[in-house]
């Protein structure tokens, strides 16, 4: 459990923008799960919709100021389709991995969405997924994937060869229930959002155990089903606390810095949905409170972009909210 | 273990809730009749569904956005809770105390609205409609945010007297006039809903109360006889008290939860199908101060339930959760669950969006050509495919001979697995015709065990084809 403590005042954090809106397609997310910053700003949002409307799933393609470049990806089991689309991440070639915990695999696409392979079955035995997650990239572009229905870590060459594994099911030190989140920090650590036992563990890169925070609950530096992690250059740790309908942040040594309970303004492209319904403006404008479309709802993904910009997977908003950190 | 005790136990099982497999009949049967009962009226005491587990692979579970969510979201909670009997009570509870999605078009105002029968269905009534008098979903339904001092709204005051707590009337007399309607009315005056969020950009966010007191008629009403500043609380609780309400609320639980009864306008004038059944409930209903949860004991321990095995024809809610339950499908969330769902709706109960604020017709009314076509050919798509852990249960657990099994010995096995059902001389007879022109059933061989499935899977077909498996 982390050391709670209060007054840490080297750095703040401001609210940068909203991005985005609820759409089944185009300019727009519609129940995204994940997203991916490549090298040259291109963000790419795995939307897994909703099963009464199939026509969502898609990976949105967008840069942080809300220029649309598309989309790709359908709903299917055929190649280059997805079913439950969990987590979308990119190698070193710009090309783009998306997870599917329903097929139990990895599809692969270029930069702008042509399929290219797919690897990754079914099953409990190594290199098998059951429930695949979350997949981030080291430097050395090896994959880790938390294969959530099998409790534990795999790390795969980016073509999809297995490489090694380390994690079992239980509430133990380095044991995991349902891992989800990973992310990889400035040291080659592993950490992951081990999301039924309300924690984020740190493992070393060949999977030792190393030391793990927070737990059930509602306070500071407690959890309730975190489902995303991230670390900026500085080694600042951000968690998505889902079911907290919040994101806290702490210091590389897990010291609980802030929590971001979501500020969001109208997007661009929110604006421009607004501005074609007159009478959405109308409503919107009888209603005194809008506090409760500010905040988060169930926010399921954070990811650090190259400048430093903290941007947060507002899942059930549809939307994507950013903060900025500033250093004093 | 007593065939007639099971018997019973799923006769309990399908009315307080949505049917048992058989191994967890056993296991209430082990438990006691009594003790089962006690168990279902206290689902506290039981472990709620894994809202986490939903919510992780169906986004929509926790958005609950469109109608589509929240249908599928309550099947699923129908074939998976521990709590049979609270989410049986919602479903009553609904068909009563109806709000539509027509109307609402948010559907997570839908699922808010059900949850207050989850917390209150069991509870206490007054406690009920008082809550449901001011919930915005209920409010904005009928109209009452269209209620104000100077130009009453008289829906809600109307349907509360009628629908909610009296009824129109009964032994052949009304039970309210129209001026205790405009009464009801102008004490609910001011009783409204905030302007709430649209859809876009980024979805609605639920509703919420207002009482306005510029907008209320603080003057003197007379309701039923007595007068006073009512407001909207004390009429509830004068509506509560009287004896036509533990009338209309037990006539409606007998409907329910024991036999069908005439549709509700008939109840004015045709008297119930079994008067002392229902003295025994009203009787329960105001000894107990309006606690639903002696009160279904009461019910479910009385002889007239124990008694009126299949006398209710089965709702689609019913047959769709049912069947899931039996075939042991969806038991942690996977993709599918939605056409299962719809199955409902083509069957004739579009969940969380009844056709009036009446709700639906029950008993026969469920039954029509094409209903009866769509139930038939969905159980049947079900208990038919062995690939169903429920179904290779039925299977495994035959008994008989390994070697030769009698074609009587063989329906009589797949009619007590699939319920008990009970069927006519005559179905039975059909039945055991069908047995026999598959030749001789036989289970000593490997060959002969695929067969023997297949065969099963066949009879069970045919059972739920017939008139009698229609029935609860």
């Amino acid at each position: 459990m982390s050391t709670i403590f209060f007054g840490i005042a080297d750095r703040t954090f401001v609210f940068d923008r909203t991005v985005g809106r609820a759409e089944f397609s185009g300019s727009g997310f519609r129940a995204p799960m994940d997203l991916a910053v490549a090298p040259d700003g291109r963000i790419y949002v795995a939307n897994r919709s909703w099963e009464y409307r199939p026509d969502g799933v898609r990976v949105t393609m967008l840069t942080i100021d809300e220029d649309y470049i598309g989309q790709f990806s359908s709903y299917g089991d055929g190649d280059g389709q997805l079913i439950w689309p969990s987590s979308v991440a990119v190698d070193s070639n710009q090309n783009v991995y998306v997870t599917d915990d329903h097929l139990n695999r990895v599809s692969v696409f270029d930069k702008d969405g042509q399929f290219l392979h797919k690897w990754g079955e079914a099953g409990s035995g190594d290199g098998q997924l059951n429930q695949p997650y979350c997949i981030r990239f080291d430097k050395e572009d090896n994959a880790y994937i938390s294969d959530s229905g099998n409790n534990r870590i795999q790390k795969f060459s980016k073509d999809g060869r297995f490489m090694s594994k380390f994690g079992q099911q239980g509430s133990r030190a380095g044991e995991l229930n349902l891992p989800w989140g990973i992310t990889i920090d400035n040291d080659g650590n592993i950490l992951v959002a081990d999301w039924r036992n309300d924690r984020i563990q740190k493992f070393s890169p060949d999977g030792q155990y190393l030391s793990d925070f927070g737990n059930t609950g509602t306070s500071v530096g407690q959890f309730r089903r975190p489902t995303g992690v991230a670390v900026d250059k500085d080694g600042d740790i951000y968690v998505a606390d889902w079911m907290n309908d919040r994101v806290q942040v702490f210091t590389g040594d897990a010291r609980y810095v802030t929590t971001f309970l979501g500020e969001a303004s109208l997007s661009k492209w929110g604006e421009e949905k607004l501005n074609s319904n007159p009478d959405m403006i109308r409503q919107r404008n009888m209603v005194q409170n809008k506090e409760a479309e500010r905040r988060l709802w169930r926010p399921k993904a954070v990811a650090v972009d190259s400048e430093g910009r903290v941007i947060i997977v507002d899942s059930n908003r549809q939307r994507l909210q950013v903060y900025r950190k500033e250093v004093r | 273990m007593a065939e007639s005790d099971i018997a019973l136990m799923a006769h309990l099982m399908r009315r307080a809730g949505f049917g048992a497999t058989r191994d967890e009949l056993e296991a209430y049967v082990a438990k006691g009749y009594e003790a089962t009962v006690d168990e279902l009226v206290h689902p506290e005491r039981q472990p709620d569904v894994d809202f986490d587990l939903m919510e992780r692979s169906l986004p929509e579970y926790g958005e609950l956005a469109g109608i589509e969510s929240n249908q599928q979201s309550w099947v699923y909670r129908m074939v998976n809770t521990k709590r049979p009997l609270q989410e049986k009570m919602t479903l009553f509870w609904h068909g009563i105390l109806c709000t539509g999605f027509a109307k609402i078009d948010y559907g997570r105002m839908m699922s808010i609205y059900a949850d207050l029968f989850r917390r209150k269905g069991l509870g206490n009534y007054r406690e009920l409609i008082m809550e449901l008098s001011s919930h915005p979903t209920m409010v904005y339904y009928l109209d009452n945010t269209d209620n104000h001092k100077d130009a009453i709204n008289e829906n809600y005051g109307r349907e509360l007297l009628e629908l909610f707590t009296l009824g129109v009337g009964m032994d052949g007399n009304f039970n309210y006039t129209e001026d205790d309607v405009k009464a009801a009315s102008r004490a609910f005056t001011g009783w409204s809903v905030n302007p709430a969020l649209p859809v876009f950009p980024y979805g609605r966010s639920p509703w919420s109360f207002r009482f306005d007191p510029t907008d209320h008629d603080d003057s003197e009403k007379t309701f039923l006889g007595k007068t006073g500043r009512w407001n909207g609380g004390d009429i509830v609780n004068m509506a509560v008290e009287q004896p036509a309400t533990a009338r209309f609320i037990s006539r409606h639980l007998y409907n329910f939860f024991v036999a069908d009864e005439p549709q509700v306008p008939a109840w004015k004038d045709t008297p119930p199908r079994d008067p002392e059944a229902i003295q025994i409930l009203e009787k329960a209903f105001v000894d107990s101060g309006y606690e639903m949860s002696e009160v279904m004991s009461t019910l479910f321990n009385s002889d007239f339930f124990k008694n009126a095995r299949f006398q209710k024809v089965k709702s689609p809610a019913e047959v769709v959760a049912g069947t899931i339950r039996l075939v042991k499908d969806h038991q942690q969330v996977k993709p599918g669950l939605f056409p299962v769902m719809k199955e409902c709706t083509f069957m004739g109960q579009d969940l969380l969006n009844p056709p009036t604020v009446e709700g639906w017709h029950t008993g026969r009314e469920w039954i029509d050509s094409g209903t009866l076509v769509e139930r038939i050919n969905f159980v049947a798509d079900q208990v038919g495919n062995l690939d169903l852990p429920g179904v290779q249960l039925i299977a495994s657990r035959m008994t008989g001979d390994n070697s030769i099994t009698s074609p009587e010995a063989f329906v009589d096995g797949c009619l007590s697995l699939i319920g008990p059902v009970e069927v006519s001389e005559k179905t039975k007879e059909a039945l055991v015709e069908h047995a026999k022109g598959g030749g001789e059933i036989r289970r000593g061989t490997e060959e002969e065990r695929s067969s023997f499935a297949r065969r099963v899977g066949e009879m069970l077909q045919l059972i739920v084809a017939t008139a009698e498996y229609q029935y609860n």
